[in-house]
């Protein structure tokens, strides 16, 4: 089954600064803003989880249906 | 339930009424009946066991924790229910969802006080009621969108992600068509064939989908598998495609098939109209494929036999009531989610709240939440998500006349990255600026177009100019518009970095300019400013009507390529003036003095100072006594050339420093127009002299110099000056004003003396000569106009020997020429020559001098003033010579002292004797009237007197008449002193004989000893 994921770098302010669509997928024109919509609502979660745990890597933090959302937070903030 | 041995149990949800949730109610079916009956069923189970747990829950008082539980109830739930999907109802499952959330939200929000909780525990209980809104709002959606309400979902971001990643219901059998549904089937197929809402500004973009894949293809397909036995498709859509819920919902996406049925090849994605057709050809002619209108027929038909809950069934029966509980389950996943703090979730529905509000014409509340969403889109920069939901909020200002916010939108549109809209789009964008700006607006807006227009100073060193000077600032501005853009005037502030109490200054194009995509290289005329460091504040401008401002500095790149940092970067000056220094200096070229009266270069030394003279105007006005020579042009070369040779002359004006980089030289020839002089070009950066053709006018030629009087001739009477006025710079901004002093003088400095006499009556006059300038003087002939009284010696024209000449005088040496002259007749001559009571001396000589050191040959006619040495110069200087006397009219005699000498204190007698040795004519009244004014002349410290110290005496006026004055004097002190001197004041000195004089010095003796003074012993 082709896979696609969506690695994004979100600043301290919450700004992408960075985003790459990868997978062996086909490219789907709305694969882009669903991409950018899940990550962007899981910032909700980061911010929240974020603080209450040591570790930086928050694994599937987020589901959206079969999207699993992953994120590495440094110690800057920068996801 | 598999295991040998167990009777195996139906999952139950088949009774009527099993579609609505009964989780929370565990009385719901007679449970201990169903053990009884030996008819237990997992359904039914699992529902009393959390709905027993729940009770008690609730009668602890946790109604949050209940909400908690009872979410993750609905999800484990719902993959339960998916499992036995193909033998529940159709749509069992969502319908179960919907209601199951709704029957939970409201048993714990009524329970829920919000007393003593902690504020995390209320932010989850609160996102927890958002979350069960937002999945019963997603399943509500699903099941509309089945029975043709699609096209009043809107395809937002949000609803496309929720919908198009939820697989279809994956009934046994796909719902048919009911018997005698034809006018079902043209009313939904006038629903479909209503036009879908065209975006704004014409944005071809395609609409993000709102399902899996193809409903009718689904439909039908699972209608031909069903048909043509393919059992295997449907395993494979049971276990290889686990359904999923809503966002942060359920389920392990990777779940394996529990039985290894061998997927089928066919792709349910891949299942395209031709598999259809193929399937079809095996196919019963009832089973034709069903049109999208009848799907949604049938599936509405299929759903009605699902829900046993009216008010669903109500909220799905017209658009209308689909609307109006979309909206109510919208609102509350956005409100929960908004007092959770999630404020990425709650604006986003905040923003499928604003589409219903804009479908119906509620504009104002749709512009609102628009901007809630646009604000958070635009204020973390997902640009994507941003380009999706700005048209909307756009069209919302448009509607209602807010063109402020129009125009901001518009302008945030363009500053978008490029790639997210088409070119055409972009320009449209663009067209309503324009098309807003040239019109009448009620109240002008300003528009902050910081995004889309940046400006930068342009790279390198920044502008430097000199204090007081005008200039032309280059600025690069980037412009974000898709096409060219016209603007009616564009400014600039410039902000200086020395003193925040400056203020700003403001310059300002001028002329309208047009932009071109991208950069841009605008020129703006740069008036005079203060000295300082200026860096560049807002640029302003004006398209039509609308006046525009950008903040945002760019570092040479377009405004999208520069990275969001950029504004932290310290900002470079772009303008530097300097303080006032010296930009010129004007100088004479020599010190020494040039020629009085004849026509002579002035040399001035114009020296650029690190500044450009280019157009440079020279205003020239002589002072009193000089005048230019305006037979001659003047000359203007370069210093370099000029004073070739001259080092000396070159060092002491200091001009050494800026002629090495200028080599080449220039020569012109200039006229003086208005006394007015506009230099050269090639004179620009280079330091040149100026040779002006003057002649200093001196009136007392004519009267003669008197050479016996004066000793040295007065500088003053030998200075001019030249005021000068040079107006240079870009606008002939600077000026430079100088005063120059020249000095003249008369080539030579004539003094004389009688150096014998003899006694043939024969005087030698010698004439010293005194070189007054710095250049050789070569005498080439001299001779003298005699006043009355005096003659010539020998020959009568009053020259030195003839061999004499030429003689040369070398500068500051002196030279001498003797003339004989003795008394003369006064008889012979004219009457003119009689009266002349000066002696004049004529001298002819020649110059040999260079202008670059000083008095040089003046120029005979233009152009010929080199050749020295050519043209003979006439000096002339009046000598007054004084008669001698020769033959005394009175002789004075100092008679003898007493022999016993003279003591301090004793009386003695002075006797002078006064005899007359002849008639003279002329003298004073009182001589002819036979009295002589004496007056005896003695310091009072030496000498008293006794008697008449002045008095008359006569005298006869008869040749050897004699006569004695005496005076008694008293010597004060000892020693050689001074005696008493007789003068006769009214006799001129010239005619008195004092033969033989008196004695210079007698000797007083110390008075003798009086006995007075000695005392006995």
């Amino acid at each position: 089954m082709a896979s696609t994921a969506c690695f994004v770098i979100v600043s301290r302010n919450d700004i992408p600064i960075y985003e790459a669509e990868v997978g062996s997928a086909l490219k789907k024109e709305e694969a882009a803003h669903q991409h950018q919509f899940i990550l962007h609502a899981a910032l909700d979660i980061v911010q929240d989880l974020a603080w209450t745990t040591s570790a930086m890597f928050l694994k599937a933090m987020d589901r959206f249906s079969d999207l699993v959302v992953s994120v590495y937070v440094t110690a800057g903030t920068i996801s | 339930m598999n295991t040998r041995g167990v009777k195996h149990k139906d999952f139950g949800g088949l009774d009527n009424g099993d579609d609505r949730a009964a989780f929370l109610n565990h009385a719901y079916k007679p449970l201990s009946q169903f053990v009884l009956d030996d008819t237990f069923r997992e359904f039914e189970f699992r529902q009393y066991l959390f709905a027993c747990q729940s009770k008690l829950l609730f009668k602890l008082n946790r109604p949050v924790e209940v909400a908690s539980r009872g979410y993750s109830f609905i999800i484990s739930y719902s993959k339960a229910l998916s499992r036995h999907e193909n033998k529940l109802p159709f749509c069992f499952r969502e319908v179960w969802i919907i209601s199951a959330c709704l029957a939970l939200i409201n048993a714990t929000v009524s329970r829920y006080d919000g007393g003593l909780v902690t504020p995390d525990v209320e932010k989850e209980f609160f996102r927890l009621q958002g979350d069960l809104y937002s999945l019963s709002r997603v399943k509500f959606m699903r099941l509309a969108y089945l029975i043709g309400y699609g096209m009043d979902i809107e395809k937002s971001p949000a609803n496309s992600a929720a919908l198009s990643m939820l697989s279809w219901p994956r009934p046994a059998v796909w719902p048919s068509v009911p018997p005698d549904a034809s006018t079902r089937v043209a009313a939904k197929e006038k629903l479909l064939q209503s036009s879908p809402k065209a975006k704004h500004f014409g944005i071809q973009r395609k609409p993000l989908p709102l399902e899996p894949s193809s409903l009718l293809r689904e439909a039908n397909r699972r209608r031909a598998s069903l048909s043509a036995g393919n059992i295997f498709e449907l395993f494979d859509g049971q276990h290889n495609l686990t359904p999923k819920d809503g966002p942060g919902a359920d389920g392990s996406p990777m779940t394996p098939p529990p039985n290894k049925i061998p997927v089928s090849s066919m792709s349910r994605t891949n299942s395209g109209p031709v598999h259809f057709e193929n399937s079809s050809l095996i196919r019963s002619p009832v089973d034709r494929p069903m049109k999208l209108s009848e799907v949604h027929v049938a599936a509405e038909h299929a759903l009605n036999a699902t829900i046993s809950d009216p008010d669903l069934l109500k909220a799905l029966s017209s658009v209308h009531d689909f609307e109006l509980k979309y909206l109510d389950l919208t609102k509350g996943a956005a409100e929960n989610y908004n007092r959770s703090w999630w404020k990425r979730h709650g604006v986003v529905l905040d923003g499928e709240i604003a589409a219903v509000c804009y479908r119906h014409g509620n504009y104002d509340l749709a512009a609102k939440s628009y901007e809630k969403v646009c604000a958070l889109y635009a204020g973390e920069g997902w640009q994507n998500l941003l380009a999706e939901v700005l048209p909307n909020l756009a069209e919302c200002q448009k509607i209602l006349n807010d063109h402020a916010g129009y125009l901001a939108s518009c302008v945030k549109l363009l500053s978008l990255d490029k790639g997210l809209f088409l070119v055409q789009e972009r320009q449209a964008f663009e067209s309503e600026v324009v098309r807003l700006a040239h019109s009448e607006m009620k109240h002008p807006v300003p528009l902050d177009v910081s995004s889309l227009i940046t400006f930068s100073g342009n790279p390198g060193p920044p502008l430097e100019l000199c204090d007081g000077d005008p200039g032309t600032l280059s600025v690069t501005v980037w412009s974000g518009f898709p096409d060219e853009i016209s603007l009616e005037s564009l400014t600039l502030t410039l902000i200086a970095t020395f003193s925040a109490d400056e203020g700003v200054k403001v310059i300002k194009s001028s002329s309208a300019l047009v932009l071109k995509p991208g950069r841009n290289d605008v020129t703006l005329p740069l008036p005079p400013q203060r000295p300082g460091s200026y860096v560049l504040g807002v640029l302003t401008g004006q398209i039509g009507n609308l006046r525009f401002r950008s903040h945002s500095y760019s570092r040479g790149g377009p405004p999208d390529s520069d990275d969001f940092m950029s504004f932290e970067k310290p900002i470079r000056p772009v303008l530097k003036v300097s303080k006032p220094r010296p930009l010129v200096d004007l100088s004479a070229a020599i010190s020494s003095a040039l020629l009085m009266n004849e026509a002579q270069w002035v040399g001035l030394i114009v020296r650029p100072i690190d500044y450009s003279l280019k157009g440079a105007i020279l205003h020239i006005d002589t002072g009193p006594g000089l005048k230019i020579e305006e037979s001659h042009m003047i000359e203007m070369e370069s210093c370099n050339e000029a004073f070739e040779g001259f080092g000396q002359i070159r060092n002491s004006n200091n001009i050494s420093t800026d002629n090495s980089s200028t080599g080449g030289g220039g020569y012109e020839r200039l006229p003086l127009i208005d006394g007015k002089l506009k230099l050269p070009d090639w004179a620009s950066n280079l330091t040149s002299v100026l040779w002006l053709p003057v002649r200093a006018i001196d009136d007392r030629l004519l009267m003669g110099t008197s050479a016996v009087i004066s000793q040295r001739q007065n500088i003053v009477d030998g200075m001019r000056t030249i005021a000068l006025k040079l107006e240079f710079g870009v606008s002939h901004n600077q000026t430079f004003e100088r005063t120059v002093a020249v000095h003249f003088t008369y080539p030579l400095y004539v003094s004389t003396r009688v150096s014998d006499k003899c006694k043939d009556g024969t005087l030698l006059l010698q004439v010293v000569l005194h070189s007054q300038v710095k250049a050789t003087l070569t005498i080439c002939d001299a001779w003298m106009d005699l006043q009355g009284g005096f003659v010539h010696v020998g020959k009568d024209d009053g020259r030195p020997t003839p061999g004499f000449f030429p003689l040369s005088i070398c500068p500051s040496s002196r030279a001498g020429i003797m003339f004989c002259i003795r008394l003369g007749s006064t008889t012979n001559g004219d009457e003119s020559e009689l009266l002349k009571s000066h002696s004049i001396l004529n001298i002819r000589y020649r110059i040999s001098g260079d202008r670059a050191l000083g008095a040089h040959s003046p120029m005979v006619h233009d152009g010929q003033d080199a050749s020295t040495g050519s043209r003979e110069l006439l000096f002339k200087s009046a000598i007054v010579l004084q008669r001698p006397v020769l033959e005394p009219s009175l002789a004075v005699g100092f008679l003898p002292l007493p022999s016993d000498g003279l003591r301090v204190g004793k009386l003695v007698s002075m006797r002078w004797r006064v005899e007359r040795l002849k008639d003279i004519e002329g003298e004073a009244p009182s001589i002819h009237d036979g009295e002589v004014l004496y007056e005896v002349d003695a310091n009072p410290e030496n000498w008293m007197i006794a008697g008449r110290k002045r008095g008359h005496v006569s005298l006869s006026l008869e040749q050897g008449s004699r006569i004695v004055i005496s005076v008694i004097c008293v010597p004060l002190v000892a020693g050689y002193v001074r005696p008493p001197q007789l003068g006769l004041p009214d006799v001129d000195v010239t005619n008195i004989s004092c033969n033989p004089a008196g004695p210079h010095l007698i000797c007083v003796l110390p008075p003798t000893l009086s006995s007075s003074f000695c005392i006995p012993v």
